[in-house]
């Protein structure tokens, strides 16, 4: 049987999630015996396909060039999925949606001019219709592969949508929003991470973005009893997910 | 008549760049390393976050070195607070620092220069190859187990925080990867005898290697600026001597070392930190470098290979000290208030020198970033040494020149992704430090 093929591909990134295939070591000989990876800038010196079995997108999209070979990506590939916060929620970079990109040029290079960025860093979804999408920054590499190993065996790929509260109440650790009253992102948070955060004494900071149905605004009435104020409560949504956090609030507030 | 001879998009390098050959009339007229990643204004958006921002959004600069953002920007918190890590806690950064240096050698070493000396296309690509990718593999997932073990996960780790960690691992949770350990350290030297075997082809010999020094140690998360041309310097003092400036062929500053009146190319990496510290190594690793007959100082950058499996060697010997003499601390951070002011620190990020400087103010909120890694500070050294390389080459086929071109590149194992981060640094305010 011909291994189906897989192209990987990169947009506006920190190329983590992309290095989560690598991650996968001792399987990634495994998975290379059913998949054949075809296209993998980082691990593969080999010209591009006309067309993939599956095409997986890493990055946001924040330059004209990109939208314009992201629609390419999506025609070339049969089956499409984005991988992590850039390509799903337009990552770190889209804090500069809530500000002025050539003041931001300005500050960062010398010559802004010879800079080329679109106002916005935007996610994969916005510019073209995905299959699936895997969030977290980074993703969780055993997701990535419970994803392609579904993918093959036709069935939906086992990624929970439900919060991390969830998982956090399963691994019996006391509530850090409840116990210590700090302000913790978990009841609003995908799960996916392995509740890193909390195992280590820490508040949930949204690596994963919004789960399913998340009411933020009552979250943070609850932050607002803790003494926050409002500029600091916009800034713990305001990091890798931000662009995802604050549709889900406009969308509830509709 | 002017021929280009140009490679758009390099393979098995982390991110987006490429490189351009400009022959005219048979004479090498210029080399440009052309970056296109797509720029992400860090150094902006940085402004007006809170210190703990500076840490965990720093690291997504680089998603195989994002424990350098971390270790540089924590220090650098750390001064300005004037807080102060406890003796385990400093311990279990170098252990993590070990983590990621293993890690990101083994990635560059195995998968994506590696296969360069065997002809090719990856690490899977040939059955000859498939033991030593896997050897590869096998170190590439110990870094990654102290870096779980640590901070929850290899890439983005969470546990770091100003004055220490949110959480520190008992001494029973880390001495079960000794065994491991040990069984890779043996490998390792085996593995620098493999290294030293590889057909090198003809050197291509750099100007200056510049690497923190001045230490006790193999330098990771402290000390002064040497190079092998004398320099002996503060941090503070090296950044006002390095001059950035912008090409409008890349979306990465450039940077050399002002030195009587002109702008020099230097490199830094794991070449420039054995060239310059190699005395610091243990005698087991030295014994091994010996019997490969490997001579010091390497001055043929084609060999920085070999550098990269003695440091993944070193740091599984120093994971190993680490964890032998390792005792809880009392807590896992120090308290402190946060406070104004400026602070510059640098650490050795696996491809070298990493560079930051914050201004905070008074409640620890950032009101400027400034960021310098690695592979923006080589990249003027790359385009040098392909000038030079292509001067001695003019005749050869294109194909062959520009694979040539993609190896030397390769072999600095540039991080295209953080390059594309540098910001000009106002010379106004550096007095301050």
């Amino acid at each position: 049987m011909k291994r189906p093929r897989i192209g990987v591909f990169k947009f506006t990134s920190c190329d983590g999630c992309q290095l989560s295939i690598l991650n996968l070591e001792e399987e990634l000989f495994d998975l290379l015996q059913i998949y054949d990876i075809a296209y993998f800038r980082e691990a593969l010196d080999r010209a591009p396909l006309k067309e993939y079995d599956i095409g997986i997108v890493e990055g946001s999209i924040s330059t004209d060039r990109q939208k314009k070979e992201i629609v390419e990506i999506r025609e070339r590939s049969r089956w499409l999925m984005s991988i992590g916060a850039c390509a799903t929620a337009g990552g770190l970079q889209a804090l500069r949606n809530w500000s002025n990109v050539a003041d931001y040029k300005r500050y960062v290079y010398p010559s802004p001019d010879l800079v080329s960025a679109l106002p916005m860093s935007t996610p994969v979804s916005d510019h073209v219709y995905l299959d699936f999408e895997l969030w977290g920054c980074p993703i969780d590499k055993a997701a990535l592969a419970e994803t392609l190993i579904s993918l093959l065996a036709g069935k939906r790929p086992g990624v929970p949508v439900y919060s991390l509260c969830m998982d956090c109440k399963m691994k019996g650790i006391p509530c850090i929003l409840v116990s210590r009253g700090e302000p913790c992102l978990g009841p609003v948070t995908r799960t996916g991470c392995g509740v890193l955060c909390p195992s280590l004494s820490r508040a949930c900071y949204g690596c994963f973005g919004p789960r399913e149905g998340a009411n933020i605004d009552s979250l943070l009435v609850r932050f607002e009893e803790l003494g926050m104020d409002r500029k600091e409560m916009v800034l713990l949504l305001d990091k890798m997910n931000t662009y995802a956090y604050r549709r889900v609030r406009l969308e509830k507030a509709d | 008549m002017k021929k280009l001879i140009k490679t758009d998009y390099l393979a098995r390098v982390e991110g987006e760049g490429g490189v351009v050959i400009e022959i005219t009339d048979g004479t090498v007229a210029k080399v440009h390393m052309r970056i296109f990643e797509a720029p992400r204004f860090f150094e902006a958006f940085l402004k007006g976050r809170p210190h703990q921002d500076v840490i965990d959004f720093t690291a997504r600069i680089c998603g195989i070195c994002p424990v350098a953002y971390q270790m540089s920007s924590v220090h650098a918190i750390e001064k300005i607070f004037k807080v102060t890590v406890s003796p385990p806690v400093r311990e279990l950064r170098r252990l993590l620092y070990c983590g990621e240096w293993i890690e990101s050698h083994a990635l560059h070493v195995y998968l994506l220069q590696g296969p360069d000396f065997y002809g090719l296309e990856s690490a899977w690509a040939g059955r000859e190859y498939l033991e030593i990718a896997k050897r590869g593999l096998r170190f590439k997932k110990l870094g990654n187990d102290i870096l779980t073990m640590l901070g929850g996960r290899p890439v983005h780790p969470v546990s770091v925080r100003a004055g220490g960690f949110f959480s520190v691992p008992s001494r029973k949770a880390l001495v079960p990867l000794l065994p491991e350990l040990e069984k890779a350290f043996a490998e390792s030297l085996q593995a620098i005898r493999w290294s030293a075997s590889l057909d090198f082809g003809d050197p291509v010999v750099a100007t200056e290697f510049i690497s923190l020094g001045n230490t006790t140690e193999y330098p990771m998360n402290e000390g002064r600026v040497v190079s092998t041309m004398g320099l002996n310097a503060s941090i503070e003092d090296f950044l006002a001597s390095i001059q950035e400036y912008q090409v409008d062929y890349s979306t990465a500053l450039h940077s050399g070392i002002k030195r009587q009146g002109t702008v020099s190319p230097y490199i830094v990496g794991p070449l420039s930190r054995l060239n310059l510290n190699h005395g610091k190594l243990p005698q087991e690793i030295r014994s091994a470098m010996n019997e490969a007959g490997i001579s010091l100082p390497i001055a043929n950058i084609r060999m920085a290979i070999i550098a990269r499996v003695i440091e993944i060697s070193y740091a599984f010997h120093e994971a190993m000290r680490i964890i032998r003499a390792y005792d809880e601390p009392d807590r896992p951070y120090e308290d402190f208030e946060p406070s104004g002011g400026v602070a510059t620190w640098a650490t050795e990020a696996p491809r070298g020198i990493l560079i930051h400087r914050y201004e905070l103010d008074d409640r620890g909120y950032v009101k400027g970033a400034t960021i310098i890694p690695p592979t923006s500070q080589n990249l003027a050294h790359m385009e040098k040494m392909i000038y030079d390389f292509a001067v001695t080459r003019i005749g050869s086929q294109p194909d062959h020149l520009r694979k040539e071109t993609e190896k030397i590149i390769r072999s600095y194992d540039p991080c295209i992704s953080c390059s594309a981060h540098t910001v000009i640094i106002d010379r106004r305010n550096l007095s301050q430090d």
